[in-house]
């Protein structure tokens, strides 16, 4: 048996990043990295403006973007807070409602079907072994989509259709990640607001701001947004895996940083995958195929 | 075992030294009677059962007596004394190192001529004085002691805990990056709740920023653990990883030139060409649930949660 020598230029490694793996989103007080897993869950970042929410979201974007099994459907209604993904992204949808609509539509397809999948399989939940991509949907500003965009009618179809997908998304691999200044009942009801299930405060200006995005009550036991320097960008607190906030720093990306990964990410992706290749997008392939 | 809690075992303020106020003399006093009445009892009692074996019950019970009344003696010394036992246990630490430190100091004045002395004690303090790693840690240590401390004030004079006063058990404590972090076993009449309502005077008599409680153990109420924050470390930038595994000669992705916007400021942009987007009604009817009351209710408070 012969081994042919691959040509070594031009053929793309990926780094071999999973989205069931655990996703570096900074360092704690005690200067241990912290790990989020997004498969199975959501998170909403809340915080003043300028806080940092959105290099939150560019760090999970280049997770996303840099894992074979995943998928990115990115809504940003200020369309420079994410745009630079938009190569490696499935659906990039700037300040346009209806367009949003269209994508939350098919997502909402998507993970029925994959419901339907997974009922035939006489299974819960999707596991990495499954071969499906995870579709992170990432939206920046919920407020502008909810609040602020499109006529009522729309704006309260925008918000059924996210909470549909944050309520049953979760184990059919659809995970989203939304961000908002201050999630009050009035940007988006508190039936959505309490399905998110990581929480990360960035500075806020009042107790109950913090407590409007941590969940009632912590500002109470010593854990309050308040106490963030304005100065400090990207410190938050974070209830992920342990239940009780903590102080990280979240990893920030500089400009450049984001463009080079999202090069490399849309390069190693070129071959786009056809929709009925799906399945076969494990990482066991792309390890032979490299 | 002591009902009696000092607020104050040492005046050490005023300079004149209190080492049992009289209120807490009285009840332990009384309780030392106690201690030995039941010492006594249980005692005898059982050494009388044991000895009845060898010899006469009237014998046997003359042993018990006798065997009973130093043993209870030795209770209600030891309950008398209790007080001052504690204190010497609180600063158990700070005793052994002076001790351990003159100890030292002695048995090198002792053993060295004076200028080898000198120069021995110079290095002992000067090098881990002028190496900022061991510096800072060695602070962070003495931050530790004075926490444990700090902390026994505050329960001794705000966190009422009981009628008796008695204290929390205030275990070990270590440094960590933003502070000290120090474990606390709760007596009855507290609880984490209870210490949540005062974590800023918490702060202030440890001269920290901040204080936070949480649970130490799942199983276990009583024991709990403090984090005492003074110093803000997460203000440096922090990188990601991913940025490492990429390949830096990626071909940069060649994107069409978008249509660069003209009109870039004030006056450029004409009155009519500004479409607003179709507002129709304040954002705060998307909640659906409440229009009416939505559109008067006041931006934060208990409306934030209907
Ligand atoms: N993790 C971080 N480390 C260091 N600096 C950061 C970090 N995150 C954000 N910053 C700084 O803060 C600025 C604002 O951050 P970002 O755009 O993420 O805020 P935002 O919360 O999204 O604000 P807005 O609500 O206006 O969208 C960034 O331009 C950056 O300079
Ligand atoms: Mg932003």
């Amino acid at each position: 048996m012969t081994i042919a020598t691959a040509p070594t230029a031009g053929i793309p490694v990926g780094p071999g990043l999973s989205m069931f793996d655990p996703i570096f989103v900074g360092i704690d007080e005690f200067g241990h990295p912290v790990y989020i897993t997004l498969a199975y869950r959501n998170l909403l970042a809340g915080g003043e403006p300028g806080g940092g929410k959105s290099g939150l979201l560019n760090t999970i974007a280049a997770h996303a973007a840099l894992s074979v099994d995943s998928r990115l459907v990115l809504l940003d209604g200020k369309l420079v807070e994410l745009g630079q993904w938009e190569d490696c992204a499935d659906a990039f949808i700037g300040p346009d409602i209806t367009a949003a609509l269209d994508v939350l539509k098919r997502l909402q397809l998507v993970m029925n079907n994959r419901y339907a999948w997974l009922r035939a399989h006489g299974r819960r939940k999707l596991t990495a072994a499954d071969g499906l991509s995870v579709i992170t949907v990432l939206v920046d500003e919920i407020a502008f989509y909810s609040a602020t965009v499109g006529s009522k009618q729309e704006q309260e179809e925008f918000v059924a259709l996210l909470r549909d997908l944050v309520a049953r998304g979760r184990a059919a691999g659809i995970p989203v990640v939304a961000a908002t200044q201050r999630p009050s009942f009035d940007i988006i009801p508190t039936s959505l607001r309490d399905l998110f299930g990581y929480r990360a405060a960035f500075r806020c200006t009042t107790p109950n701001s913090s407590n409007i995005v941590l969940g009632h009550g912590w500002a109470e036991q010593g854990y309050t947004a308040t106490d963030i320097q304005p100065t400090n960008q990207g410190a938050a607190y974070l209830i992920a895996e342990g239940g009780t906030p903590r102080r990280i720093k979240v990893a920030y990306l500089s400009d450049s940083q984001i463009a080079g990964i999202a090069d490399y990410a849309a390069w190693i992706r070129r071959p786009r995958p056809l929709p009925a290749q799906v399945p076969d997008l494990t990482r066991l392939d792309l390890g032979m195929a490299a | 075992m002591s009902k009696s809690s000092p607020r104050r075992p040492f005046g050490r303020n005023t300079g004149t030294v209190t080492v049992i106020e009289a209120k807490v003399h009285r009840s332990s006093a009384r309780n030392a009677r106690l201690a030995f009445i039941l010492t006594a009892v249980i005692v005898g009692l059982l050494s009388a059962v044991v000895a009845a074996s060898y010899m006469h019950p009237i014998l046997a019970l003359f042993t018990g007596a006798a065997i009973a009344v130093p043993l209870g003696g030795v209770a209600w010394v030891l309950v008398r004394i209790w007080p001052v036992l504690r204190v010497l246990w609180w600063w158990t630490p700070e005793i052994g190192i002076t001790t351990l430190l003159g100890a030292g100091w002695v048995q090198l004045a002792n053993h060295t001529p004076g200028p080898v002395t000198l120069v021995v004690v110079a290095l002992v303090v000067g090098v881990p004085a002028a190496l900022p790693a061991s510096r800072r840690a060695l602070v962070a240590w003495t931050w530790c002691l004075i926490v444990r401390h700090r902390l026994r004030v505050c329960f001794a004079q705000f966190i009422i805990a009981n009628q008796s006063g008695s204290l929390p058990i205030i275990l070990w404590a270590k440094p960590t990056p933003v502070g000290e972090r120090v474990w606390v076993y709760l007596r009855p009449g507290l609880s984490l709740a209870d210490l949540e309502g005062r974590l800023d005077r918490i702060a202030v008599a440890c001269h920290a920023s901040a204080a936070l409680i949480e649970r130490a153990s799942d199983g276990n109420a009583a024991y709990l653990r403090f984090d005492i924050k003074r110093r803000e470390v997460l203000t440096a930038q922090v990188g990601s990883p991913l940025v490492d595994v990429i390949d830096p000669a990626t071909p940069a992705t060649d994107r069409p030139t978008p249509a660069v916007p003209t009109a870039l400021d004030l006056p450029d942009v004409d009155v009519p060409t500004i479409t607003l987007p179709a507002q129709k009604k304040p954002p705060a009817t998307a909640n659906g649930s409440k229009p009416a009351a939505s559109s008067s209710a006041p931006e934060d408070d208990i409306s934030d949660w209907i």
